[in-house]
């Protein structure tokens, strides 16, 4: 006998969407009633790639994430799966009943009350009246709505629509649940007990697509996540390496779009007014190119403006002279972009004193696990002589962005690690500065 | 098809009471509105045309209750297509947010109008018995046959339904299309007048033989206004259409089912 197969098969799938063009109608009717799809004979143009050649399975018992940004293709992936929408190509096998909440209270009717409303949710969902007479009791308290049941539905809140929208899937005996997004609607009591009763589910052998663009909720209750980027799937895994990747790739793209609006504004503001108080000095020397270079584990330095609390960089500049220089100093400050200093110093301060520059010259100062906290920061450079008349000061040679994995105020942030006394319990255990990580430098 | 929709008997039979509760709910009087309609029209119908106009066609007196046996399966089937056309996109919610089986939303729509027009029933049957008791010859124990009438329209109605409610999703002149052609097939059904009236009128006769709609109600007026066991032609004629409108429908609407989603 071989080993059962995965309750959940997806196997090349794409998926394309048409773009509404008017005056299709007749055309889009031909080709549905002919080829069985809405995009056939559409030119690539006429047509939206929403997925592309996805492939996994889900075993039983496995907790399935999917994560990505907006319009990545996430909810069209679920539906996919969930057999709401037709694959253009590719093939989804699904074993069992599939219980789907893409959209609170989907299916509900609103002019009826919450009891008449569980009676036909359930029947959707493939319950027969019997099933969902033995089970009203339970779906009710597991609600929470006892006292609004026999209200219309249209005078419910949102929370409580997921509510009893959760309460009727979870008790339909689902051997797949798919859940989109839903659970954030909830109270936070609610959403505990959704997530007991998915890990009750879990435990029994059952399987879950999740859907969520909290990470930290993915990480906690999948076992395995897939990336989707622009309807590409980028990577498939373990939960903490995919979403660290997606994590690295949002701070990136962020950083880079505020690079280049940086850049935009600079050259808008040299534009304007070339001699700007922005840079100025004698000229004597010059501060041709100026650059931030992040330090791998192995030492390689790439050049990027975002990086993590505690990864260790190097702010480089090359300076050139009209003629060499014996009195020089290399200044550095890192600044908000509101003007506040962080940090600065240079070559005087630090008992350096020169005595001969000679250009072009590359200077470097390397500041290992730069701590800083999440936000945007300012560098200045400069070199100027030792009385402090400037040669070439660059206030704002550029600008970088530091993410962290937690929120934290402020502008420094400190290894911490938090204890108590046992004294102190807690509901959820947060995080801490990771010893681990101290240890990996 | 069958098979399938079999297998939601529980979900179309849940739907089909929420949409005659949905119908009637926060309404004070609730189901005695659908009795109130037939009534009212039963009433009407006889002052305008018992004792204004005073109609004289052959085989048609009294003519209110000439009148409502064919009105009624005629409004069952007219509505019924009205609402099935549209039932997909009412329900897009439905369809495009949960798992489900947009087949049974036609279905429930016809089974919906037939539970309407089952609750006129009683004020028809009334009217043919107070009818009788003036001394008019009509109605009879072929009224008994009616239910066979009924199986013979629920497929043609179903199945019609299902073709315009996948039809109305990608081109949604159909609703349009579909009620200016309503109206004009009620006048060329024997429904106002009987077509026994229309020797003088050959081509008229001839349209009204090929609509479509006219076997059946033909149907119910023999069994139940004129009491007489219908011809075995036109059960034949009837249950072909039925099955052909249901083969049709359930075939257009399972080519355009995975397009459905995305075009609501």
């Amino acid at each position: 006998m071989s080993r059962p197969q995965p309750p959940v098969r997806v196997r090349s799938v794409s998926k394309l969407y048409r773009r509404m063009a008017p005056g299709f109608r007749l055309r889009t009717l031909k080709s549905a009633l002919v080829e069985r799809s809405l995009v056939g004979g559409l030119s690539a143009a006429e047509s939206i790639p929403a997925v592309q050649d996805v492939s996994f399975e889900v075993a039983a018992g496995e907790a399935f994430g999917l994560i990505g940004s907006n319009g990545s293709g996430k909810s069209t992936l679920l539906k996919l799966v969930a057999g709401i929408l037709q694959p253009t190509s590719g093939e989804v096998i699904v074993d069992g009943r599939v219980a789907a909440l893409i959209e609170l209270g989907a299916g509900f009717h609103p002019e009826i009350s919450g009891r008449e409303n569980i009676f036909i949710n359930g029947s959707v969902l493939g319950l027969s009246r019997r099933q969902i007479e033995e089970r009203y009791d339970e779906i009710v308290a597991f609600s929470g709505l006892e006292d609004f049941i026999e209200e219309p539905v249209k005078n419910y809140s949102s929370g409580m629509y997921v509510r009893l929208g959760f309460a009727v899937a979870v008790h339909t005996d689902p051997d797949v649940l798919m859940v989109d997004e839903v659970l954030s609607v909830g109270d936070e009591a609610f959403a505990h007990r959704c997530l007991h009763r998915i890990e009750e589910l879990l435990a029994a052998g059952k399987t879950l697509l999740f859907v969520s663009h909290s990470l930290t909720l993915v990480e906690d209750l999948c076992d395995r996540v897939l990336w989707m980027d622009r309807g590409v799937p980028r990577l498939i895994g373990e939960p903490r390496r995919v979403v660290d990747a997606y994590r690295e790739s949002v701070a990136e793209s962020e950083g880079r779009q505020h690079q280049k609006a940086k850049e935009e504004a600079e050259a808008e503001r040299e534009a304007e007014d070339p001699a700007g108080p922005r840079r100025w000095g004698s000229g004597a020397a010059t501060i041709r190119t100026a650059r931030l270079l992040v330090l791998g584990e192995s030492g390689a330095a790439v050049e990027r403006y975002h990086l993590e609390t505690g990864e260790s960089v190097e702010f480089e500049m090359t300076v050139e002279v009209d003629r060499p220089l014996e009195d020089f100093v290399f200044g550095i400050g890192i600044a908000t972009p509101r003007g506040t200093e962080v940090w600065g110093t240079n070559t005087e301060l630090g008992g350096w004193k020169g005595s001969r520059l000679e250009g072009p010259a590359q200077v470097r100062v390397r500041c290992p696990d730069l701590r800083l906290a999440p936000g945007e920061y300012r560098v200045d450079l400069a070199v100027h002589a030792s009385d402090g008349a400037p040669y070439d000061y660059r206030q704002g040679a550029f600008s970088f962005v530091v993410s962290a994995p937690e929120q934290q105020v402020g502008l420094y942030a400190p290894r911490h690690e938090w204890s108590f006394s046992s004294a102190v319990s807690w509901a959820e255990v947060g995080s801490t500065t990771e010893s681990e990580e101290i240890k990996h430098e | 098809m069958i098979g399938r929709l079999l297998g939601f008997r529980g979900l179309i039979a849940t739907l089909t009471s929420r949409e005659l509760k949905a119908r009637y709910r926060g309404s004070w009087l609730g189901f005695v509105w659908s009795l109130v309609n037939p009534i009212l029209l039963l009433g009407v119908y006889t002052v305008v045309f018992d004792f204004i106009f005073t109609p004289r066609m052959a085989g048609a007196s009294p003519y209110s209750v000439f009148l409502l046996t064919g009105l009624f399966p005629w409004i069952w089937l007219s509505t019924s297509l009205v609402e099935s056309t549209s039932s997909l996109l009412v329900n897009a919610a439905l369809i495009r947010k949960a798992v489900f089986p947009a087949e049974v939303l036609p279905v429930v729509v016809a089974l919906a109008n037939l539970v309407h027009f089952l609750l006129a029933l009683p004020i028809i049957l009334a009217a043919i018995l107070g009818a009788r008791m003036l001394g008019f010859e009509v109605g009879g124990w072929s009224a008994l046959l009616m239910p066979l009438a009924i199986v013979v329209l629920l497929p043609f109605v179903a199945g019609l339904g299902l073709a315009l409610a996948a039809l109305n999703v990608h081109f949604k002149d159909t609703r349009d299309l579909l009620q200016n052609l309503l109206t004009l097939l009620f006048f060329l059904t024997p429904i106002l007048y009987p077509m026994a009236g229309l020797a003088h009128l050959p081509w008229l006769e001839m349209v009204m033989k090929l609509n479509p709609g006219t076997p059946f109600v033909r149907l119910f007026q023999e069994v139940l206004f004129y009491g007489n066991l219908p011809e075995a032609g036109l059960w034949l004629q009837a249950s072909g259409l039925a099955l052909l409108a249901w083969t049709v429908g359930a075939w257009i609407f399972e080519r355009l089912a995975p397009t459905l989603v995305e075009a609501v």
